[in-house]
């Protein structure tokens, strides 16, 4: 009967083929860390320890070799960075981002507690000699990266110790100098020559420098601080923010009075303020929008305030009032919001005849940093920041990187002086640059299934209490995690993006087409035979972590 | 740190036999499909009606209210209504929101014509059902898992849900170690294994042991078509599609409707792309789709399925259960896996969990199964002979359609279809009806009247026929 029939239409053939690939995806913490911090790789050699064989401890001194790969100062950072890492993690949402920051300053006591050393390379010694100018996070980055290559390093730093601004500025109760100390000597056992006490362009001349080196890295830092411009500002009783920090951090006398104001709303703003609460002054940060719109990180504006440091928002000093040389009063504006300016943060406008006098003995300016390379005899003049290429290339061996191309977080200076190196390191030897993270295709929200993962709270560190904050030894607020907390958080990381052995697609899979590779190591656990794959994508829908995806050529269309 | 099971160590029977559970015993389920699901609930309501105060951790990782193959069970999704009949005297409903489609009857497809098959009787019903919550992107409408509904039933009786992915079993001083992917790992007095055959627990399980073989397995295509709920109504109606076509290796294929999605089953030797071919551009396939065109799928997949049972399917302390254990051949694999989940959940509260109590009061439930199977595949032979003969076929649909048009004379053909079909009788009860002499003599008269030259005429106005929807 059928074949006296009008012949049916063309076949259809299904055609929804989903085939599986595996791909490694660039994680939302590497793609917010200023350095691409591979947190992912670190946190995942302590997670998937058991799996790939390794002991606590050995994993743990494995995690410090990956994480110091990129950054040379992990529990100095661990203790300062504003961690933009944990923004986007996949987990934030669901039980809280996973404590980055609190495991890499737990890392990097690791390593310190352990006198963890790098390894140079035997044969991998280079003839140039190299110079750098500066000793803060870009600078000491920058050395790290060479020395690790094989360079000679000379660091011409004018104080008498190495750090920058992170010796200079950051106050002892959220780095002690201990730390920091500690993770800068490490850096001089590589080779590494320090020449403290050293003024470039005062001691030696920038070009001296240029003849005795192949190549000069500046790491000048913002050493400038913008004035407010208003009368009476200049005479005793005004400071700026930057200089209020480095003469405290040097235990130089203070005499700040009982009332101290602080003008501006940034981080340094804030660690004037609470230093100067230490000093036992009744310490007002002014701010000229509103407590939303302040720059500083918002854990540390809740503990200023913690710490008794009072806040006006909305006001905007006019002058400072002086009774002979001695400082009385200052005046202030009051403001109100305006139209966003090109950033998108509403600009203050006086409201007319608000003005008002506070009774003041130390105004500490912390508007903003400025540049500042009087005598260097640069090309430039210091109203504007360097303008590099974007690895950090200034002139024919001539690098920047840090705050000298415009202030930054330390963790931008960091990634700024590896960034230089490699690309110097790349220039000297006639190599190629390592392939940069940022390559990768990002994970999407939505690859990964966060309900795959079960619920497990976010550790937190320990706090001193609140009464021992203000000691006058100035005691660590933040305590570094404890040794099983630590563990448990390495083992919330989701790995998005690369596998961890969660076996599901081994498991799962109909064809048998995922076979355990005989050496594992994190990421790579398993291989996946395109031969034994059926298409389904039931792999990729029941992998948690948006490693497996669908091939490219398999979607929708083609032929089977 | 081998996370596989060391079955090898399980025949070395150490320490007193024949253990029991007591007050406190713990019993690890590593799989929530209908079989560990029902064998949880199971347990703990014979637990506790002789007051035994148990601990069940039933291990299942994926989420049946995911969409597409992450929340899948793979099948076809018919209960039959033995099976929905058993259930029901079990206290157990199904909602309306699990049932996709109540089937209310079976179209048989051939080359010779198409014949429907109604109830037999008004209150033999079939279920269409979703395993896990649809299919892929499908919209979160009214769809139900059938397997989330066991589950949260367990749940409700006391079953610990554990979220973590097993992937060892071993034994660990009498008592059975279970390991999970995420390093977790705990000893339990009992582990019962209803992981199926499609997870590659089992199949460690043999590979680390000389004592046990896992079922043997043969591939089957299963894929959803997206066409619509009013569609479905006008084309396909409460009816699930039968072919009988004569394509070499092709043992059995079902379309069944479910809400918005055509489920298809193939069943047969070898699935591969050229039978699959074969199948969509036969007319009879082509022409049971709106305008005669197959349309893409939106979800497929390769399912193995049982061809025989797991040997042994039990130990001390050890019992595989559905799939894992053994299952018909072809059809009501979920009424298999409720028979093992019963006689495994009685075995344990009732005498006990050594090697000896499974072999005395749970190897007879599966042998039973066993046996049944061999008669299967004399039936299915028989089918075979069906498919690849067009004298046969026609034999067939006359006598269908005339037992159809015949509100009340002996349907004798469309009940062992249906039952074939819906795997709602054992296969050796389907068999013996074969052999009644009223149905060997009606069809032979068939045989002979359907290939008859005037039988082609006369077919035309038969109540079965359904060439008018293939003309126009």
């Amino acid at each position: 009967m059928s074949n006296t029939k009008t012949p049916p239409r063309a076949s259809a053939q299904p055609v929804f083929w989903t085939h599986a690939q595996q791909l490694e995806k660039l994680p939302p913490c590497q793609a917010q860390c200023p350095n691409s911090g591979d947190v992912r790789g670190w946190l995942g050699i302590i997670a998937q320890h058991e799996k790939t064989g390794l002991t606590l401890e050995q994993a743990y001194d494995r995690a410090w070799e990956k994480l110091t790969e990129l950054n040379p100062l992990p529990a100095t950072l661990g203790r300062i960075c504003p961690h933009p890492c944990e923004d986007l993690c996949s987990r934030r949402d669901k039980d809280g981002s996973v404590s980055i920051n609190a495991m890499e300053r737990y890392i990097g006591d690791w390593g310190l507690a352990r006198s963890l050393k790098w390894s140079v390379p035997a044969q991998s010694e280079k003839p140039e000699s190299i110079g750098v100018i500066g000793s803060g996070p870009a600078s000491l980055s920058f050395t790290y990266q060479m020395a690790r290559r094989g360079y000679q390093v000379s660091l011409y730093e004018r104080h008498a110790v190495a750090g920058g601004m992170l010796r200079q500025a950051i106050p002892d109760f959220r780095l002690p100098r201990e730390v920091l100390d500690a993770e800068i000597q490490r850096l001089f056992e590589l080779p590494v020559t320090l020449h403290k006490n050293t003024e470039v362009g005062l001691d030696i001349s920038l070009n001296e420098l240029r003849d005795r080196h192949a190549l000069i890295f500046l790491g000048l830092g913002a050493q400038g601080a913008h004035r407010l411009g208003i009368p009476g500002e200049a005479g005793p009783g005004v400071v700026s923010g930057i200089a209020y920090l480095r003469r405290r951090k040097q235990r130089l006398a203070l005499t700040t009075g009982r009332r101290v104001v602080v003008i501006g709303g940034g981080n340094t703003a804030i660690d004037a303020a609470r230093c100067a609460r230490r000093e036992g002054a009744e310490v007002t940060v002014l701010y000229r929008r509103s407590a939303k719109e302040m720059p500083a990180a918002t854990n540390e504006v809740d503990d200023a305030r913690a710490e008794g440091v009072r806040f006006e928002f909305l006001v905007s000093p006019t002058q400072v009032l002086r009774k002979g040389p001695v400082i009385q009063w200052i005046e202030v504006q009051a403001m109100r919001l305006g139209a966003p300016d090109e950033q998108g943060r509403r600009r203050p406008v006086p409201i007319p005849g608000e003005k008002r006098l506070l009774r003041v003995d130390t105004v500490i300016v912390a508007v903003s940093q400025a540049p500042d390379w009087a005598g260097l005899d640069l090309e430039q003049d210091d109203t504007q920041w360097l303008m590099t290429e974007e690895d950090g290339r200034l002139a024919e061996n001539l690098w920047a990187g840090g705050d000298d191309r415009g202030p930054a977080i330390a963790g931008k200076a960091i990634a700024q002086g590896r960034l230089a190196a490699e690309a110097a390191h790349a220039e000297l030897s006639g190599t190629r640059r390592p392939l940069e993270c940022q390559e990768r295709r990002t994970l999407n929200m939505g690859e990964i299934k966060p309900d795959f993962y079960r619920d497990q709270e976010r550790e937190c560190q320990a706090r001193r209490p609140q009464e021992e904050w203000l000691d006058s030894a100035e005691p660590e607020i933040d305590q570094t995690i404890g040794h099983e907390q630590a563990q448990r958080e390495a083992a919330r990381c989701m790995s998005c993006g690369l596998c961890f052995d969660c076996e599901a697609c081994f498991m799962y899979c109909n064809g048998g087409g995922f076979t355990r590779l005989e050496e594992s190591r994190p990421g790579h656990y398993f291989a996946l035979s395109l031969d034994a794959c059926e298409g389904c994508g039931k792999c990729i829908e029941v992998c948690p972590c948006g490693y497996l995806e669908v091939r490219e050529s398999s979607a929708n269309g083609s032929d089977q | 740190m081998t996370m596989v099971e060391d079955l090898g160590r399980l025949s070395k029977r150490s320490g007193p036999q024949s253990s029991s559970l007591q007050d406190g015993s713990r019993i690890a389920v590593v799989g929530a499909g209908p079989a560990g699901s029902l064998f949880s609930y199971f347990l703990l309501n014979m637990a506790e009606a002789v007051s035994l105060d148990i601990g069940v951790d039933l291990f299942e990782p994926r989420h049946f209210c995911h969409r597409g193959p992450a929340g899948c069970n793979h099948c076809g999704g018919i209960v039959s209504e033995s099976l929905v009949q058993r259930l029901a005297t079990e206290g157990i409903m199904l909602p309306d929101g699990v049932v996709q489609r109540g089937i209310e009857s079976y179209t048989l497809h051939m080359d010779v014509g198409d014949v429907e098959i109604e109830t037999p009787l008004a209150e033999k019903r079939i279920a269409a059902i979703y395993r896990g919550n649809g299919p892929r992107n499908s919209e979160p409408l009214d769809t139900h898992s059938f397997d989330g509904y066991l589950l949260e039933l367990a749940q409700e009786k006391g079953a610990n849900l554990v979220p973590r992915l097993v992937t060892g079993v071993r034994r660990e001083d009498n008592r059975m170690r279970v390991t999970c992917a995420d390093q977790y790992c705990n000893d339990y007095d009992l582990a019962v294994i209803a992981t199926g055959v499609n997870s590659r627990l089992v199949e460690s399980l043999e590979d680390e042991s000389r004592e046990f073989r896992r079922p043997g397995r043969t591939k089957t295509f299963i894929c959803e078509f997206l066409l619509g709920r009013d569609v479905i109504r006008d084309t396909f109606g409460p009816s699930m599609h039968v072919f009988f076509l004569d394509i070499p290796r092709l043992k059995f294929a079902a379309l069944i409707p479910k809400g918005d999605y055509v489920t298809l089953c193939l069943l047969g030797k070898d699935i591969d792309d050229e039978l699959m071919q074969q199948f969509f551009s036969s007319p009879e396939v082509m022409n049971c789709f709106p305008k005669g065109t197959v349309p893409s799928h939106v979800c497929h997949c390769y399912p193995r399925i049982n061809i025989d049972a797991a040997n042994p399917a039990y130990s001390d302390r050890l019992v595989m259960i559905g799939d894992s254990g053994t299952t018909r051949l072809f059809k009501d694999g979920i009424g298999a896996s409720y028979r093992t989940a019963k006689a495994a959940a009685r075995t344990v509260v009732f005498h006990g969990t050594g090697a000896e109590d499974f072999e005395k009061y749970y190897a007879p439930t599966c042998r039973a199964i066993s046996k049944d199977n061999q008669v299967g595949k004399v039936v299915f032979g028989f089918g075979s002979l069906i498919q690849k003969s067009r004298f046969a076929r026609r034999g067939v649909l006359r006598m269908t359609a005339n037992e159809q048009k015949n509100a009340n004379g002996s349907r004798r053909m469309s009940e062992v279809l249906w039952d074939l079909f819906s795997g709602s009788a054992s296969y050796t009860d389907v068999f013996l009806r074969t052999l009644h002499p009223a149905y060997i003599g009606s069809l032979l008269w068939n045989l002979v009247a359907g290939n008859s030259p005037s039988a082609s005429s006369r077919n035309g106005h038969g109540r079965g026929q359904e060439c008018d929807r293939v003309e126009h």
